[in-house]
């Protein structure tokens, strides 16, 4: 039986097993590489995609569950050649090192600065508590949202 | 040359993909017709196979080929030639690969290795160091006389893979002053797992007879050369090509899986993508070494250290690897930050029936710091000095001798404290605190040096005015080959460094190259490249001079044209003259190269030893204060401190996120990430569930200063920053912690049970039976004959 | 030393190709789905425990009935009895729905401070209750100090029983019947739920002490209800404990006495997060916590 999913705002089909993890369709069939399949069980958040504007780990979603689901990944945030405001602060704050772990933190973080738009320092901290970096110490990325938060 | 300070802070040009999910990782490259491929390995940690059948599995649907070690007939090794590509007959370690599959698909190819017929006979295993150094243990190489010695110099014997020697001054006369007080202190520390994000991946492909590897990897060259031996080919035959990493810190920096990939090309004739799981990431990673330390000091009652001795074990896993070449490092870590007396040192490489280990940021240093750093506190307790003081009086100055009897330049440590004493002493003290908890802080000295050696680089100026910079650097993250090396290159040209492009690593295109690791990229590779495009400046210079009718000395290059000094807007733009260039004499490039200078050691001190003396030595002052929870045993770091010493920033917003991002890899070793081996041999922390690296609620935003102008032979007096900052942390934490809780902290990391068990008196100090109480009976043979005057 | 979870000779990214799943729009639709498949079937709710099958190197089951979208299950209804939870409620959705109530402090915190954020609005608190490999689950605990009953229900009828009681017959809960409701009284008490996670947040706590008291207007404690989570394979309540409270002046101090007199009754579990010893260890100082908690409520 084939999936019917919306992703980044186009209509695509699926074959997949309907156990299948989305981060494995989005990567092997649709070749949107962005969401990186790190931990699998949830922890590390790499996979994140905004499943109906909700911020949700993609290995954890099976691929019947997006079935009809409007999906959002890291690559459809922003409008072409252009940074969205976290991407935008992000960047211009030298946060991203190795980058792995990025492709989740925007998805996150995207999400957090319409949801908490008055969210402090440690509100961030909390907020990232399933979003794993392993370069950079953290801290930039949480000043780069303040800088976002405070970017209207 | 332009000011290098005019492009300070640069920022990251891969940072907008890799923010937007588009930037291509190796786990992310598909080519046309790629099969994938599994790995059998091996569930036992010693064994012998009985039979490996693989031909039910060749018929099993999708299968494309099936290797095993009749397939790689090389063995690898760093100093001996102990490593084959799969077991071969004997299984040394749980994991240990077995054959590989490359399919259609990734679920084909593993239901495939299912069908694969193992039959293993269990032998005795050793699984620690403990274990390996008893008499008669079972030896996990019985054959570790017939191994191709590939570097001379170490002593070996049995389950001893490896062990290098320092032996300074008479140790005994100082140990028998009736002036000294015996100071004698034992560590233990745990494996430490890189949890590089992307894991090792590879994509090999095999044309025109030659074998094509993208690879996640920081030695493109090393992977170039070890697969050629494991695979018994021509190195020539080897292309290797290194997309944007997602993370190193170490594990990347030796050959991986790469190989199988590679033969299951050669032998399908398709493209072969092999990505390791998580798991596999979390088993065989090639971890930091657990390692045991036993260290012993002489010191008068006025504080001076008169000798000092100390045995250290590292365990090398199933093979030798890294950690071969590691014994050389006890020389500058344990031997560091301080001046001795007299000095005899023992690094033993213990073979052990679990998983190898391998490189880490700061390999070695960071346990022998927190060793030594921890004896010190426990020195200074013995004589009743302030700890501090001890350290301002003892720290390595200028022309003071090291370990190995190299002499060290300026004064750099004690300037070093002195400026986090004005760090610390500018916050003002908390109010009293009242919640039960124990307060504690504490500062520690560490000493790590860049690891030279041989890079090269080529710049090609171009005709519009651009350059392209070409070496075998690879972008890991650290941001030096999109931040320090252009910003070099354009420094020297007068050009923006945005119109510097960087060659993504290829070892057809680029010359030699160590390695992206061990602090060397800016300082090797950025010599290099330096270089290169001084040939460059010179050559244009030379044609400018012509077109200007002006002296080339009287010349600069900046904002993109070279003009008559004190004449803005003079001269020519440099795509004019590269232009020029062309037409007349062909196409402008430069080449440059580059190799440490080899700094002397003392003759007759070291055996055993790859590097006899540090090149570039590289400081850090480390500061923390903590909190502990007398309940529960958890450890809270309340404030971070880091003074280092840069040598030159070229990039002081990089360094500082580099010094963030150490720091807190370090709280992670210090605190959270443990590592535990089964008694069926199996690493028990198989995912993030149960392996704990720091999350965003347990980091503290470091205060950081950066120290600059200490002597650098680094190009434009640069030193690496990037490897340094976990240096001390470990250390840093402990001895704080031991200080606000009064007890000797011996083990890390300091996970809650672990302090617990100390604040509750479970715990018994620490014994290491199997090291010997006389130095000198740890060696399998007696350290060289000093051939000069100690 | 402590062993290693087994590990097959596959790497672990591999799923099951032949696994299907029903999402099913009504109780009715399930509970045919179920019947029909018998054993072959499980309940899919958030799909947290059962995605990562793979990473345990557990199989897929044959089928699955997805009901994290049946309107009727998804519920949280506020009585003046009774709170009734549906099923696949997720964590964040029951924080959410306690956070005005001071009474299920308790539970609150439990759903609104376990695992990450993401998980916490994917997990469902039918899934917490009904997975028994699931040691360290935080919401156990909590509803057991709360007294909570279980509604299950097959095709042939729904039956509810006690909280404990599931504990004790989930892992061998007939094919064909879920947990349809967990239903939660109300009364005047002050709760608090006090978890030990080994980092500051985002790991399984390796103790919990969900607690629960009603006392007098002079502070005396009337009834008491104490659970204990994570410190052995299966969430239960600390009667002994209870029963040294009661009657007594309540406060933190004292609770954590009695409880340090009491502990030795937990035989703890070892796990590769943390020894056996410790998870008894902690438990007077989380007691202390969580009855310092629920004084301030």
């Amino acid at each position: 039986m084939a999936l019917s999913l919306t992703v980044n705002g186009d209509r695509v089909a699926s074959t997949a097993d309907p156990a299948a993890p989305l981060v494995d369709i989005l990567r092997e069939e649709l070749h949107l590489t962005g969401a990186k399949p790190v931990c699998r069980e949830g922890f590390c958040g790499a996979c994140m995609v905004l499943i109906d504007g909700k911020p949700t780990p993609s290995c954890l979603t099976p691929a019947a569950l997006a079935d009809g689901c409007e999906i959002q990944t890291v690559e459809g945030l922003a409008t072409p050649g252009q940074l969205n405001r976290i991407q935008a602060a992000l960047d211009a704050s030298d946060a991203v090192q190795c980058g792995m772990c990025f492709p989740g933190m925007v998805v996150s973080l995207t999400h957090l600065l319409t949801a908490s738009p008055d969210a402090t320092r440690e509100d961030i901290r909390a907020a990232l508590t399933g979003n794993i970096c392993r370069c950079t110490g953290y801290e930039r990325i949480i000043d780069a949202t303040l800088l976002a938060l405070a970017t209207k | 040359m332009s000011d290098v300070s005019a492009t300070m802070d640069l920022r990251r040009r891969d940072a907008a993909d890799k923010l937007r999910g588009r930037t291509r990782y190796t786990v992310d490259r598909y080519l046309p017709g790629m099969l994938h491929a599994a790995v059998l390995r091996a569930s036992v940690p010693s064994g012998r196979i009985v039979r490996l059948d693989t031909s039910r599995a060749a018929r099993m649907p999708g299968v494309r080929a099936i290797v095993t070690a009749a397939d790689a007939p090389g063995m690898m090794g760093i100093g001996i030639a102990d490593h084959p590509l799969f077991a071969r007959d004997v299984i040394r370690y749980d994991g240990e690969p077995l054959a590989a599959i490359a399919a259609g698909t990734l679920a084909q190819a593993q239901a495939a290795l299912a069908a694969i017929d193992v039959e293993i006979e269990s032998l005795p295993a050793v699984l620690t160091m403990a274990d390996a150094l008893v008499p008669d243990a079972p030896l996990v190489h019985p054959n570790w006389r017939d191994y191709e010695v590939l570097f001379e110099g170490g002593a070996r014997e049995g389950n001893i893979a490896w062990e290098a020697t320092v032996v300074r001054g008479d140790v005994d006369a100082a140990f028998a002053r009736p002036d000294v007080e015996i100071v004698e202190s034992s560590f233990r520390v745990g494996r430490q797992n890189h949890v590089a994000f992307e894991p090792r991946a590879v994509v090999a492909s095999y044309e025109d007879g030659r074998f094509h590897i993208e690879t996640s990897t920081q030695v493109p060259w090393g992977i170039r050369n070890a697969t050629a031996r494991v695979l018994g080919v021509p190195a020539s035959q080897v292309r290797v090509t290194v997309p944007p990493v997602g993370g190193g810190f170490g594990l990347k920096f030796d050959l991986a899986i790469e190989p199988f990939a590679a033969l299951l090309a050669r032998a399908s004739g398709r493209p072969v993508r092999l990505v390791n799981s998580r798991e596999e990431e979390m088993l065989t990673c090639l971890f930091r070494e657990n390692a045991e330390i036993r260290i012993r000091s002489a010191v008068t009652r006025e504080g001076e250290i008169v000798g000092r001795e100390a045995v250290v074990l590292m365990d090398c896993g199933a093979y030798g690897g890294e950690q071969i070449f590691l014994t050389t490092m006890t020389a500058h870590t344990l031997g560091g930050n301080y001046k001795l007396g007299s000095v005899r040192l023992v690094s033993r490489a213990v073979y052990t029936n679990t998983a190898p280990n391998g490189a880490f940021r700061c390999c070695n240093g960071v346990y022998n710091t927190f060793a030594l750093e921890r004896h010190t506190d426990e020195i200074a307790a013995r004589i009743g000095m302030d700890p501090l003081l001890f350290r301002r009086r003892n720290v390595l100055g200028d022309k003071d001798l090291g370990a190995t009897g190299q002499v060290f330049e300026a004064d750099v440590l004690r300037a070093m404290l002195d400026r986090m004493d004005t760090l610390r002493d500018a916050v003002v003290p908390p109010p009293a605190r009242t919640d039960g908890r124990l307060y504690g802080r504490a500062t520690t000295v560490g000493t790590w040096f860049v690891f030279v050696g041989p890079s090269a680089a080529t710049v090609n100026m171009n005709a519009d005015g651009t350059a392209t910079l070409v070496t075998s650097g690879v972008e890991i993250g650290s941001g030096s080959m999109v931040q320090s090396l252009p910003q070099i290159v354009a420094s020297t040209l007068g050009i923006a460094p945005e119109s510097v492009t960087v060659r993504a690593a290829d070892t057809d295109a680029a010359g030699y190259d160590v390695g992206v690791g061990g602090g060397r990229t800016t300082v090797s590779l950025g010599a290099a490249s330096l270089s290169a495009a001084q040939d460059v400046r010179t050559k244009l210079l030379k044609v400018a001079s012509e077109m200007i009718e002006a002296a080339p000395e009287d010349l600069v290059m900046r904002h993109g044209r070279i003009e008559i000094a004190g004449a803005p807007g003079s001269g020519r733009t440099i795509a004019e003259v590269a232009t020029c260039a062309q037409a007349k004499s062909g196409p402008v490039s430069g080449t440059g190269a580059f190799t440490g200078t080899g700094v002397p050691a003392m003759p007759g001190c070291v055996a055993g030893h790859f590097i006899d003396a540090i090149d570039i030595p590289v400081f850090a002052v480390h500061d923390c204060e903590v909190a502990v929870d007398p309940e529960t045993g958890h450890v809270e770091v309340l404030n971070y401190r880091v003074v280092q010493d840069v040598g030159r920033a070229l990039n002081p917003r990089a360094i500082h996120g580099q010094i963030q991002g150490g720091v807190v890899q370090g709280l992670g070793y210090a605190l959270h990430e443990e590592v535990t081996i089964g008694s069926n041999g199996r690493v028990c922390q198989s995912g993030f569930e149960t392996y704990r690296v720091p999350l965003a609620l347990d980091v503290v935003p470091v205060e950081i200063s950066l120290y600059e102008g200490a002597p650098s032979m680094g190009p434009l007096g640069t030193k690496g920053a990037g490897e340094v900052p976990i240096l001390n942390v470990g250390a840093a934490v402990a001895c704080a912690v031991a200080n606000a809780t009064g007890k000797r902290i011996q083990e890390l990391p300091l996970t809650p049970p672990r302090v617990l068990e100390l604040l509750l008196d479970r715990k018994r100090d620490l014994t290491l039976p199997h090291i010997a109480e006389t130095w000198s009976d740890n060696l399998v043979r007696p350290h060289k004959t000093p051939r000069g005057n100690a | 030393m402590i062993p290693g979870s087994p590990m097959q000779r596959v790497p672990a990214a591999a799923h099951n190709a032949a696994s299907s799943i029903h999402v099913a729009h009504s109780l009715a639709n399930a509970l045919d789905a179920l019947s029909e498949w018998g054993s072959a079937g499980a309940v899919f709710a958030g799909g947290t425990w059962i995605m990562r099958s793979p990473i345990r190197h557990e199989p897929l089951r044959e089928h699955y009935v997805a009901i994290g979208r049946i309107a009727e299950l998804g519920a949280v209804r506020i009585g003046t009895d009774v709170v009734e939870i549906g099923p696949v409620v997720t964590h964040a959705a029951l924080a959410a729905a306690l956070a005005d109530l001071p009474e299920f402090n308790v539970l609150a915190a439990a759903a609104g401070r376990s695992a990450n954020p993401a998980i916490r609005a994917m997990a469902t608190i039918g899934g917490n209750l009904a997975t028994p490999g699931f040691a360290a689950a935080d919401c156990v605990p909590a509803l057991l100090c709360l007294d909570a009953e279980i509604e299950v229900a097959g095709r042939e009828g729904r039956e509810r029983m006690k909280l404990e009681h599931f504990l004790q017959i989930r892992s061998t809960l007939a094919p064909g019947r879920l947990v349809t409701q967990i239903v939660v009284p109300r009364s005047e008490r002050k709760t608090a739920h006090a978890r030990l996670p080994l980092r500051k947040a985002g790991d399984y706590p390796v103790a919990i002490v969900s607690f629960s008291v009603s006392v007098d207007a002079a502070g005396r404690v009337q009834a008491a209800r104490i659970a204990v989570g994570s410190v052995e394979p299966v969430a239960r309540r600390w009667e002994r404990l209870e029963a040294a409270l009661i009657g007594r002046q309540l406060d933190a101090e004292g609770a954590a006495r009695t409880a340090t007199e009491l502990a030795e009754e937990f035989v703890g579990r070892d796990g590769v997060d943390a020894p056996a010893w410790y998870r008894v260890s902690v438990l007077p100082s989380l007691v202390r916590r969580a009855a310092a908690a629920a004084l301030g409520a």
